[in-house]
């Protein structure tokens, strides 16, 4: 597969602190490549680097083969961007702000028009096209900043956090349009430190602690790197210590804990767990009410290869 | 054409202001045509006198009272304390003369008595008592030697009878020039005002953080988007300049078709290039749209109050101007006062205005140099 993006040895230091750590990676043609990581993990500042809008120390950084640098024009043509905060004009109407950041990029005004038409189309904003930023709601403004950065049709999106602080609907808006851009050919890099985003919308996923690349690869492979397999969660009212001792001597168990009502029984392999879990519960006469089986997330991941949790 | 259009755009948002100090400058402009500026014309007037006399009737004082009579206003009202006070504060009368009991016989004796006097202080009184003195100092001359009251009399009216011819050589319509200065100081004020205010608001948005990563990112080359930010605030400025000459042109007539409105005009522009360094300064400094307001109210009115815009410099006490000297508007309106007497084109007629026109392009120039000192080092980038 084409790497669009090359990115080698790249390390950026504010005096002594090092936000980026010696950081190598490719984007694929036509992925959606997720950055993971906790806040101060380095996923903006890797982006700000990749855009010039940052110098940094040392390493490498080719876009569509060509070395990026503040005045590569030629490059900057093709890249989209969506900053976590929205950055538009107050004065100027959903549509006129459209048409000023398409206008950095596309001269031609019958292209400029068509481009801003479709670009309003998908994010959903037809509606509000006379609009002004201040009487949108902060999910329209979102997407309006989506609008903003992808209306020229750019080869590659860079999206950092973009449904920081979003309600649902406007969330699923988003991500579905960001789908949309892949299917019409778009490569993204997409920042968050959402994990449920990036398992729903991600083909590959780099996870960044401390500016560094703790893992990378699919969703799947990411998961294969945690030991266990399953996950069952039962609320129960009341339980003594000695039935947790003893469910922790089952088969196949890590680690069992509870919390707050909530046993949560880590296995190390999937097969006959919760049948087994519930003719104990029975025999013992525990009163439970919800039973939950999930299969391991990428902040089980995170937390099993740094012993935090990802929204630490 | 990106930012122009765009530039268009936010400027319709903040053109209300703009709008606001035009007409403030128009409605000030009107109501100076409506009053005449007396300050630099000639014109002959009479005081109001109150005469109190206590003399006998006698020649010598009623001579005095005659002589003054014929050039004054004599003011005639119940001579109670309370009326004279009255007519007194109330400016009825600007000048009391109260003459004493026996004042001719004690006169003609050498003795010099007294005349009273109580005065409002003004120009005015001030007539009126250089006609008694001099009348007194006359007499004076004359007294010791004339033979009688009567040759003395025919002597001190055939002195103050004599006149001198004025001839007012100047050419120049000092009334039309008066309205054409106050109105162009006025317009630094509106301009410098309306300068800041959009240049700032605009800049503001175009410089946010925001804004500027995602032009910084785009394929626009920065140095064109700042060049074409450059153009379009210089354009609305000049756009600026020529609407407030178009209005001068409306509200004073001829007088801006002469040597003076020309060089009233030449000012004004020179003004401009200077308030718009200005405006580029504070936009480079300032980001907060909500500060902008007072930063405006600081600037504009506070130079035109120190620098003379509203009241007239003369009137200013030496330290405010002293302090103004640091300010452009001071030199702006140091030019149009040397312009309301510019009756000649001569070199050195000429030159006070340049070296002024000059001061104002320095302080551009340092104001230029500084913004570009900021401008670099905010976008240094990490």
């Amino acid at each position: 597969m084409k790497n669009v993006i090359e990115v080698k040895n790249l390390t950026k230091e504010y005096k002594k602190l090092k936000a980026v750590d010696n950081l190598s990676f490719e984007v694929h043609e036509g992925e959606i490549l997720g950055l993971l990581g906790p806040n101060g993990s380095g996923k903006t500042t890797t982006i700000n680097c990749i855009l010039s809008l940052l110098n940094f120390g040392s390493g490498s950084i080719e876009i569509f083969g060509k070395k990026m640098k503040p005045t590569a024009y030629d490059i900057k043509r093709d890249i989209g961007v969506v900053f976590q905060d929205v950055a538009v004009f107050e004065e100027l109407t959903v549509y006129d702000n459209i048409d000023y950041f398409c206008g950095l990029y596309i001269k031609d005004k019958n292209t400029r028009k068509k481009y801003i038409d479709e670009a309003i189309y998908l994010v959903g904003l037809n509606e509000f096209k006379k609009f002004y930023p201040k009487q949108l709601s902060g999910g329209l403004l979102r997407r309006l900043n989506i609008a903003c950065g992808v209306s020229h049709k750019p080869k590659i999106i860079f999206l950092d956090e973009p449904t920081v602080a979003v309600d649902p609907q406007s969330r699923n808006n988003i991500l579905d349009g960001i789908k949309k851009l892949r299917d019409l050919g778009a490569t993204i890099v997409y920042t968050t430190h959402y994990m449920e985003e990036v398992e729903i919308l991600c083909d590959r996923v780099i996870i960044l602690d401390k500016g560094k690349i703790i893992a990378s690869g699919t969703n799947d492979e990411l998961k294969e790197l945690t030991k266990i397999e399953e996950k069952v969660s039962v609320e129960v009212i009341d339980l003594d210590d000695k039935y947790v001792r003893k469910i922790k001597e089952f088969d196949n168990v890590d680690e069992v804990t509870y919390k707050n009502h909530v046993l949560v029984i880590s296995y190390k392999k999937g097969k006959n767990n919760l049948g087994e879990l519930i003719e104990y519960l029975k025999k013992e006469s525990i009163k439970y009410n919800n039973i939950f089986v999930e299969r391991p997330t990428l902040n089980d991941v995170f937390l099993e290869l740094t012993g935090k949790e990802l929204r630490d | 054409m990106t930012v122009f259009r765009t530039y268009l755009k936010v400027l319709k948002s903040c053109i209300v202001t703009v709008i606001m100090y035009t007409i403030i400058l128009m409605v000030f402009g009107a109501f100076n045509m409506q009053t005449s500026d007396t300050s630099t014309n000639f014109v002959s007037s009479k005081p109001d006198v109150l005469i109190i006399n206590s003399d006998d009737n006698n020649k010598i004082t009623n001579n005095l009272i005659s002589y003054i009579e014929n050039n004054s206003n004599i003011i005639d009202i119940e001579k109670t304390q309370e009326k004279i006070d009255d007519a007194l504060f109330y400016r009825d009368v600007n000048y009391i003369i109260y003459i004493p009991k026996n004042y001719s016989k004690h006169f003609l004796e050498g003795k010099n008595p007294k005349i009273e006097i109580k005065s409002t202080g003004d120009y005015q009184a001030s007539l009126a008592e250089m006609m008694l003195t001099r009348y007194i100092k006359v007499a004076n001359v004359y007294k010791d030697v004339v033979d009688t009251e009567e040759d003395l009399i025919n002597k001190i009216n055939d002195t103050l009878s004599k006149e001198t011819e004025v001839e007012v050589t100047s050419k120049l319509d000092t009334a039309g020039l008066s309205k054409a200065s106050f109105y162009y100081n006025f317009a630094s004020y509106s301009m410098l005002a309306g300068c800041v205010y959009v240049i700032c608001l605009i800049l503001s948005s175009f410089k946010s953080e925001k804004i500027k990563k995602r032009t910084v990112i785009s394929s626009m080359n920065y140095r064109k988007y700042n060049r074409d930010l450059f153009l379009s605030n210089s354009l609305f400025a000049i756009v600026l300049c020529v609407f407030y000459v178009l209005l001068s042109f409306i509200l004073l007539g001829d007088i801006m078709f002469s040597l003076n409105g020309i060089m009233y005009i030449l000012n004004l522009f020179i003004f401009t290039i200077c308030a718009l360094s200005i405006a580029f300064l504070i936009g480079n400094l300032v980001n907060n749209k909500n500060a902008i307001n007072g930063i405006v109210n600081v600037i504009a009115l506070g130079s035109s109050f120190l620098c003379g815009a509203f009241v007239p410099a003369q009137f200013l006490p030496d330290t405010v101007l002293k302090i103004a000297h640091i300010l452009p508007t001071y030199y702006y309106i140091n030019n149009n006062d040397i312009i309301l007497k510019l009756e000649t084109l001569s070199i050195e007629n000429i030159k006070p205005i340049v070296i002024n026109m000059l001061i104002m392009l320095m302080f551009t120039i340092v104001f230029v140099v500084i913004t570009n000192i900021i401008s670099k080092k905010k976008s240094k980038i990490g």
